[in-house]
């Protein structure tokens, strides 16, 4: 045997081979060669190490570095800094996301440590064209052990470990292999399923070609234990690399006698035959395979009988799957107490997921029974591919399983606690979604797959998918009807119910499972006929429109940017949203992250682009476009708070010639506009322009009048026909801790209303400590940096990455030297007579919560103090009803009670909306939310309900699309060493070059066709 | 065997082990609806309109296939069950053209059926009834996919009953169609015609090709002298659809009701089968006098003749080169007949009516013209007959039994059991026995070539003469036999019919036709034997008058040109074409012989 004193190890799964692996192993060997040292290194094709999003991957013996993307342009240097002068080649390593710190070895990569590999534990190690490499490593070493035992000691053995089938229904293989062993007939038949047909699913595909001899072994085994002498492996052909592997396996393993007459000179006779499949769904249905495997129309049959008793040929065939079999051999080697020792109570061993869809580390990954689905998401999958989106669900099993949402995201992966989920384990499909998934369209997705995979055996699966389908398809057409979700249901269950196999028994689950979890969103097609992950191309128009809360058509004002009629963009926005002066500053633009452009380059600039058009329309002053009002109708509704809400709704009350008057409790207009958002990002002379255009329709204020104090609730209602409550939500939320009354307390709200209505607040020298991930917090931290804080020090209990604050408000903190100190919650404030420091604990990472962040909990005996002088605790606000006690209101959990939809409350004529409704929220909610109680409150009053001024502009386009890579374009920015002295407002936002070129980058997904 | 003892619906009930819970529910007078179940021949589950409910299973079992277990707790009647029950059957009905009116199974359709019992009076779901292709390209059989329910119950009868295995499921999903492999037409396709499928077709997916139109043309055409033969096998069956119990002998009210349809004569193929015997019995024992080629084998059943030109062609020489007793009659129609009576046999147009669908493509075979004429020119199924007189508006229960026409009316008890498995065989061997013999019979009924087994093979001394014979209904069981004489096994005498039961079983008779409906017919035919007066072939007057004035003898040169045939060889997939203008149908295909040659010589 020869010696080398390096080996490479070159991952040729058909993943990396996809990312260019053959290619690069032959320019290894090439350039390995040319350097000379073809005698000393070896390199070496090896199955799939499962860490697929990052091949080709590469990991060199014996020092155990593992290389990630290495093409074969990075081979010369590669050999140069590695083979030749022993450097770790530092560039091509992986690299933590989150810390971006490099791991050499690659046992330290997360996705690698939570791992337990049995079923792959030479995949990648070996190189699966070697029987020897596989004895190497004990291959082979169980069947000579069973051969020594009785065959029913061997059944006994599996039993005894737990293994349950792997192909995803989890029956108990032992059990099966003493039903086969029993049962009467001869010959008998080992058969294996190699038939994958999830999709997104590859752990039997890259098993067989990691490690062939593995199946091999544990079909012979199974042979010997059951009493036959021949076996089948049934795989589809468009395995091809897998085939040719198990083929090659084959014929090495019939050489050494390790297949064939006389086994190893025990007397027992077994060999193995490969059968193709044609890559029907349904053959994975273990009836289905035996007919495809007898030359028949792969299709079920009813059972019983069994293929124990009457499999292939009408004798007793033992059928599990490639997962099934190849943990068999380490059963016996390590034996049956070692395997039951992982896992749950009723699921034993490993499982290997195929990770897909939206997840960092697409790959394969083998856990030990019970690991929760949050840690093979987030630990082993590295997160969502996309930070930035929120976690949605997770499909296991494929399109026989259901998804598992958020909050279920501490399930241990068990057979019972799937099912429990009404999902299944099945046979190892992961695939992740985000926020930008629509279920009902995975939902159609999935029974699309079944419709045409359906054998067309039985009417139910046939026809019901059909059926199911169509409704399907109608509702993502947003011709949904009030009891489709039933109809879908009953079907659905019926399907289950009277289906003659697994596969249509289990076809429908899809769609029970998201109706389960994602009611509201099948709910919201039917009857609003909105998809609000923008998916359903027929229900919207474009998907930043869609986003948008308040309905915004931008497309069409980005247009009118486009084509210089700026003026126009304004008039198209106030149709919809009556504050674009200020939401051009401070929205929280969710449109910019459906921005289909991001798949080019960059989102466009939405928010700025607005900014653009307000500013320059309010710059006209008189000129400036204004709707018009209708006749007076006689009508007076009172608006109790000017914030966002009480704003937006006056605007389109007025205009339907009602008369209106605001009640504002604040000595200013804005609410939170007016005394939470300090002046530097939104200047209060810019809000002003906003809240002039709407009070020159005629709406009366009156500042500084609470109710319930200045004005009572029956002398409102009195005066008025309709009243709607939009009063916000003003008061801090407390923390709870022990000296939180201490002078130097500030909770954040306060401060900044404080700052806001001119209070003198001097910070100058102070240490100053905010608690707090969300925009109060960064306001809060930015605006006691301009007060002259020495420091400012934000403590969040989560990571930063958990913040629910706007990430630009993040980065611009840190920009202007805020310090971030996360996974540190306060305990407690300390200080004699005034605030002297926080005691803080480190918080580690806890369960998964119902949104699917992670929880966290105290370090014990982590305690350590902080030291300050101002403490700006920024958890939260809460409404203050006290004034509506008299009103008859519901208030409950600090929020009014109105229904979401028409805003109305349980007094008639009454309507509430804004934070005090829904808890504290975003301007343009509230705008959207001012709007509701508007259409609700014109069509109380006798009118049509229709506020929203008509559409002026034709869907077309007016330019040709420009598909050019050009990038984001940035507007200014004040520079931070002037910033953090002053309140002027940081952005200055695009000049008309700058609108103009980046309203020409939008793809226009609102013209189809 | 042991027995089981299970709760259905409540009662106790013990069946054998083995049984399904659909047979034991039966036993108990619970009568689980289903649809795609046939007894013995579809048990595969697949419409899944027999769920049951059995307690601590899963899911909702299908009855027909889950076998009885002791202790088993089953209810038929549940809510769940009825529920799925309702909805499995609405969903059926969304992919089927609502076409009831219209379809020729209205009011005798088990869907409808179905849909009426269990009370369906909306369907909720859209459904697609995406429009197919109907096939036409057969004489005997149109198949409309758009009504199929994929059932399988055809494909069932083709495979098992039949072992032709001309349809089967093609595609996956909602694309599934039953039809022949590749997409074939049926006319390319091994089908052999006999129509079984459309007997067990629950609904109006298969049926036989319509030809009351033309018969009607020709009827009401004055100048048009329009005659119409009956199979022995009709008069057991005809009176079915009128709500005469199976087993009805109505020969005498179908003469009559044939008459008032307007035929000018009504005539019997009884006189023809006769006339098949004095042929064929000759050629049997011209061929024991000379060494064979034996066996001989019958040729009166035109579904089996297609399946032996394609699946044991080697076999040809074997077949009696009789035609059948239809398309004797045909040929003798409008020649001797036709000189007798003076009438230009372009002017006589040949009508029969047959309890089978092969027959329609027999008589259009380009080689049934030997008259000069296409022999016979329409056939008409025993249910299109009834269909005419139901229209006619003759009330057949009620009408007055009628003598045949002379002088092609007249025949034997013998031609009589021609419609019954073993008859043809008993016929032969009443006459064979008493030409080779010179004896008369002392016991004229042959027992042991009788009933509805599969296969029956028997040994009859004539003179000094072991005459070992078998007699074979269903295809399937022709391929037995077959191979068995393949294998070397010596016969002297095979009767094969295509149909279970003989022609009592054909495919054109009345839906429905099962196992117990064909032996009351099969006990009617033998019934109708014993009441004639006549009872063998040879003895049958017009018979011996033919010989005497027309033909000469059996076996001689007019016999040779009017009553005997010959055979394709090996003629597998020859495709039948329609030719619109001509009216007939060929065979268009360069067809493989069985000697491994090429030709197309049937065009």
């Amino acid at each position: 045997m020869e010696f080398y004193r390096s080996h490479v190890l070159v991952c040729s799964g058909t993943g990396c081979q996809a990312s260019g692996s053959l290619p690069l192993k032959d320019a290894l060997e090439q350039e390995i060669a040319n350097r000379g040292l073809d005698k000393e290194v070896r390199v070496i094709p090896t199955g799939c190490f499962g860490f697929c999003r990052f091949g080709p991957n590469v990991m060199v013996y014996p020092e155990g570095v593992f290389y990630c993307g290495i093409q074969r342009e990075d081979v010369p240097e590669f050999v140069e800094e590695h083979l030749i002068k022993g450097r770790v080649l530092e560039r091509l390593l992986y690299r933590e996301p989150e810390t971006k710190a490099s791991v050499v070895d690659f046992e330290d990569i997360p996705f690698f440590k939570k791992q337990t590999r049995i079923v792959l534990e030479n995949c990648g190690i070996i190189n699966p064209e070697s029987i020897e490499e596989y004895i190497a490593r004990d291959g082979y070493f169980a069947l000579g052990k069973v051969l020594t035992m009785k065959p029913e000691e061997v059944v006994e053995l599996v039993k005894k470990s737990g293994l349950r089938g792997r192909g995803g229904a989890g029956f108990p293989t032992g059990l099966k292999w003493e039903f086969t062993a029993k049962a009467e007939g001869s010959p008998k038949y080992v058969l294996c399923n190699a038939d994958e047909g999830d999709p997104g699913a590859f752990m039997d595909r890259s098993t067989i070609e990691g490690d062939p001899h593995r199946v091999l072994e544990g079909m012979t085994i199974a042979g010997y234990a059951v009493g036959a002498s021949r076996g089948f492996v049934y795989i589809r052909a468009e395995y091809p690399l897998a085939v040719d592997r198990l083929n090659g396996a084959i014929k090495q393993a019939r050489e050494k006698g390790l297949l064939g007459k006389n086994i190893l000179g025990s007397g027992f006779d077994f060999d193995i035959e490969v059968r193709l499949g044609a890559g029907a769904f349904v053959c994975g249905e273990e009836t289905a395979l035996m007919n495809s495997v007898m030359g028949r129309r792969g299709e079920p049959r009813p059972r019983p009988p069994f293929p124990a008793t009457s499999g292939l040929w009408g004798k007793p065939t033992v059928i599990n799957n490639v997962e099934t079999y190849a943990n068999v051999p380490t059963i016996v080697r390590k034996g049956p107490e070692w395997f039951a020792a992982m896992g749950t109570e009723k699921s034993k061993g490993t499982k290997v997921f195929a990770l897909a869809g939206k997840i960092n580390n697409n790959g394969l990954a083998e856990v030990p029974m019970g690991t929760t689905i949050g840690e093979i998401v987030f630990d082993i999958g590295g997160g969502l591919s996309n930070p930035q989106k929120k976690f949605k669900a997770v499909q296991t099993g494929g399109p026989s399983g259901g998804c598992i949402p958020a909050q279920y995201l501490n399930t241990p992966v068990d057979y019972e606690s799937l099912a429990e989920l009404g999902t299944i384990m099945g046979s190892g499909g992961f695939i992740v979604m985000d926020e930008d998934t629509c279920m009902v369209d995975l939902a159609k997705f999935f029974l699309e797959f079944v419709q045409s995979e359906s054998c067309g055996k039985c009417a139910p699966c046939r026809i019901g998918t059909k059926e199911m389908l169509d409704i399907l398809k109608r509702i993502s057409r947003g011709e949904g009807k009030e009891g489709d979700i039933e109809l879908l249901l009953e079907l659905g269950e019926t399907i289950k119910q009277t289906a003659l196999c697994g596969l249509g028994q289990s076809a429908p689950n899809p769609v029970l499972s998201t109706i389960k979890y994602f009611r509201e969103e099948y709910e919201t097609h039917i009857r609003d006929k909105k998809c609000p992950a923008s998916v359903c191309a027929a229900l919207f128009d474009a998907p930043c429109q869609n986003t948008c809360p308040a309905g915004v058509d931008v497309p069409i004002y980005i247009d009118l940017i486009r084509q210089g009629r700026y003026a126009e963009a304004y008039e198209e926005i106030m149709r919809e949203n009556p504050l674009p002066v200020v939401c051009g500053r401070v929205c929280n633009h969710p449109c910019e992250s459906k921005c289909r452009r991001a798949q080019l380059d960059d989102p466009l600039a939405i928010r700025e682009l607005k900014r653009f058009a307000a500013d320059y329309a309010v710059s006209l002053n008189g000129k400036k476009p204004k709707a018009a009002r209708k006749d007076a109708t006689g009508k007076k509704v009172g608006i109790v708070g000017g914030g966002p809400a009480g704003l937006t709704a006056a605007y389109y009350l007025a205009l339907q010639g009602h008369s209106v008057t605001i009640y504002e409790a604040l000595p200013v207009l804005g609410g939170m506009l007016a005394v939470g958002i300090p002046e530097y990002r939104l200047p209060k002379k810019n809000l002003a322009k906003d809240i002039e255009t709407i009070t020159a329709l005629g709406v009366e204020i009156k500042t500084g009048v609470r109710v319930g104090k200045d004005i009572s609730w029956e002398d409102l209602r009195s005066k008025h026909d309709a009243i709607f409550v939009a009063i916000g939500s003003h008061k801090d939320q407390t923390m709870g801790i022990p000296g939180e009354d201490l002078p130097g307390v500030t909770p954040g709200v306060t401060l900044l209303r404080d700052v806001a209505l001119g209070k003198k607040v001097d910070l100058t020298g102070k240490k100053v400590i905010v608690v707090g991930g969300g925009n109060v917090a960064m306001d809060a931290a930015r605006t006691a940096r301009r007060l002259g804080a020495e420091s400012v020090t934000v403590v969040y209990r989560r990571r930063k990455e958990d913040m629910p604050a706007l990430l630009e408000e993040v980065e611009a903190a840190e920009e202007e030297g805020i310090i971030f100190k996360t996974m540190v919650n306060p305990v407690a404030v300390k200080g004699d007579g005034r605030v002297q420091a926080v005691q803080c604990v480190v918080m580690k990472a806890g369960e998964f919560d119902s949104s699917g962040r992670r929880r966290t909990m105290p370090v014990e005996g982590s305690e350590f103090d902080l030291p300050c002088d101002v403490f700006i605790p920024a958890i939260g606000q809460v409404t203050d009803a006290d004034g509506f006690k008299e009103s008859g209101l519901e208030f409950a959990r600090n929020v009014f009670k109105a229904d979401p939809k028409t805003m109305a409350t349980g007094q008639e004529g009454v309507f509430a909306g804004g934070d005090c409704v829904s808890g504290p929220a975003t301007v343009i909610e509230a705008i959207e939310a001012g709007k509701r109680a508007a259409r609700s409150i014109h069509a109380f009053l006798g009118g049509t309900g229709d506020v929203v001024p008509a559409p002026k502009h034709e869907r077309k386009l007016s330019a040709p699309i420009n598909e050019e890579k050009t990038g984001r374009v940035h507007g200014k920015v004040v520079p931070v060493t002037t910033r953090v002295r002053s309140f002027t407002e940081v952005e200055i936002g695009f000049d008309e070059e700058a609108a103009r070129r980046e309203a020409a980058r939008c793809l226009r997904c609102d013209v189809k066709g | 065997m042991a027995t089981v003892t299970l709760t259905i619906d409540g009662r106790q009930v013990s069946v054998p082990a083995g049984t399904s819970i659909l047979e034991a529910a039966k036993t108990a007078g619970i009568d689980i609806p289903t649809l795609c179940y046939l007894k013995d021949l579809n048990v595969i589950g697949s419409c899944r309109v027999c769920v049951v409910e059995v307690e601590r299973a899963r899911t909702l079992q299908a009855s027909c296939v889950t076998p009885v277990a002791n202790g088993m707790v089953v209810h038929t009647n549940s809510p769940a069950v009825r529920k799925a029950r309702k909805a499995i059957v609405e969903m059926i009905l969304s992919d089927h053209p609502y076409e009831c009116p219209t379809c020729p199974r209205n009011l005798n359709c088990e869907l409808q059926s179905l849909a009426d019992r269990l009370g369906i009076r909306e369907i909720r779901f859209e459904g697609s009834r995406e429009p197919k292709e109907p096939d036409f390209t057969t004489p005997a059989l149109v198949r409309d996919p758009d009504k199929c329910i994929l059932c399988r119950r055809c494909v069932a009868v083709c495979e098992k009953v039949q072992g032709v295995q001309a349809i089967g499921p093609l595609g996956r999903g909602m694309d599934t169609v039953i039809g022949p492999a590749w997409g074939e037409t049926m006319a390319e396709s091994p089908c052999v015609q006999c129509g079984q499928c459309i007997l067990v077709c629950p609904v109006g997916a298969l049926y036989e090709r319509d030809d009351t139109d033309a018969v009607w043309k020709a009827l009401h055409d004055p100048k048009k002298h329009v005659v119409i033969q009956t199979a022995p096998a009709t008069r057991v069956a005809i009176g079915e659809p009128f709500g005469l119990p199976p087993g009805s002998i109505s020969t005498g009210k179908m003469v009559a009701a044939l008459r008032r349809l307007g035929f000018d004569k009504v005539f019997d193929t009884d006189f023809t089968a006769d006339l098949t015997i004095m042929e064929e019995g000759s050629e049997l024992l011209e061929r024991l006098e000379k060494g064979g080629p034996l066996p001989l084998i019958t040729s009166c059943s035109p579904g089996w003749i297609r399946y032996m030109e394609q699946f044991y062609p080697e076999l040809a020489d074997n077949v009696s080169s009789c035609k059948s007793p239809q398309q004797m009659f045909g040929a003798l129609v409008k020649t001797y007949y036709a000189e007798k009576m003076g009438i230009d046999p372009k002017d006589i147009v040949s009508v029969s009516l047959m309890p089978c669908t092969a027959k329609k493509y027999e008589c259009q075979r380009p080689e049934m013209s030997d008259s000069g004429y296409q022999d016979v020119d329409y056939v008409l199924t025993v249910r299109e007959a009834a269909r005419m007189i139901k229209e006619a508006g003759i009330d057949f229960a009620s009408l007055p039994d009628e003598d045949y026409d002379a002088p092609l009316g007249i025949g034997s008890g013998a031609g009589v059991i021609f419609g019954a498995t073993g008859g043809v065989m008993e016929a032969a061997l009443r006459t064979v026995y008493e030409i080779v013999t010179g004896k008369t019979l002392e016991k004229i009924d042959f027992e042991n070539v009788r009933g509805f087994e599969g296969l029956k093979i028997a040994t009859v001394p004539v003179g000094d003469l072991e005459v070992k014979v078998a007699v074979a209904h269903t295809l399937a069981n022709a391929k037995v036999i077959l191979d068995r004489v393949k294998n070397g096994e010596k016969f002297h005498f095979i009767e094969i019919m295509t149909c279970p039961g003989g022609c009592i079983g054909g495919g054109g008779q009345p839906i429905p036709t099962d196992t117990e409906i064909r032996l009351k017919r099969i006990d009617a035919i033998y019934e109708a034997d014993r009441g004639l007066p006549l009872r063998k072939s040879h003895e049958n007057p017009v018979v011996q008058e033919l010989y005497k004035t027309f033909l000469g003898k059996p076996l001689g040169h007019k016999s040779h040109e009017l009553l005997h045939t010959h055979y394709k060889k090996g003629s597998r997939h020859g495709s039948m074409i329609h030719k619109e203008d001509q009216g007939v149908w060929f065979l268009d295909r360069v067809v493989a012989n069985g000697d491994g040659t090429c030709d197309g010589e049937d065009r």
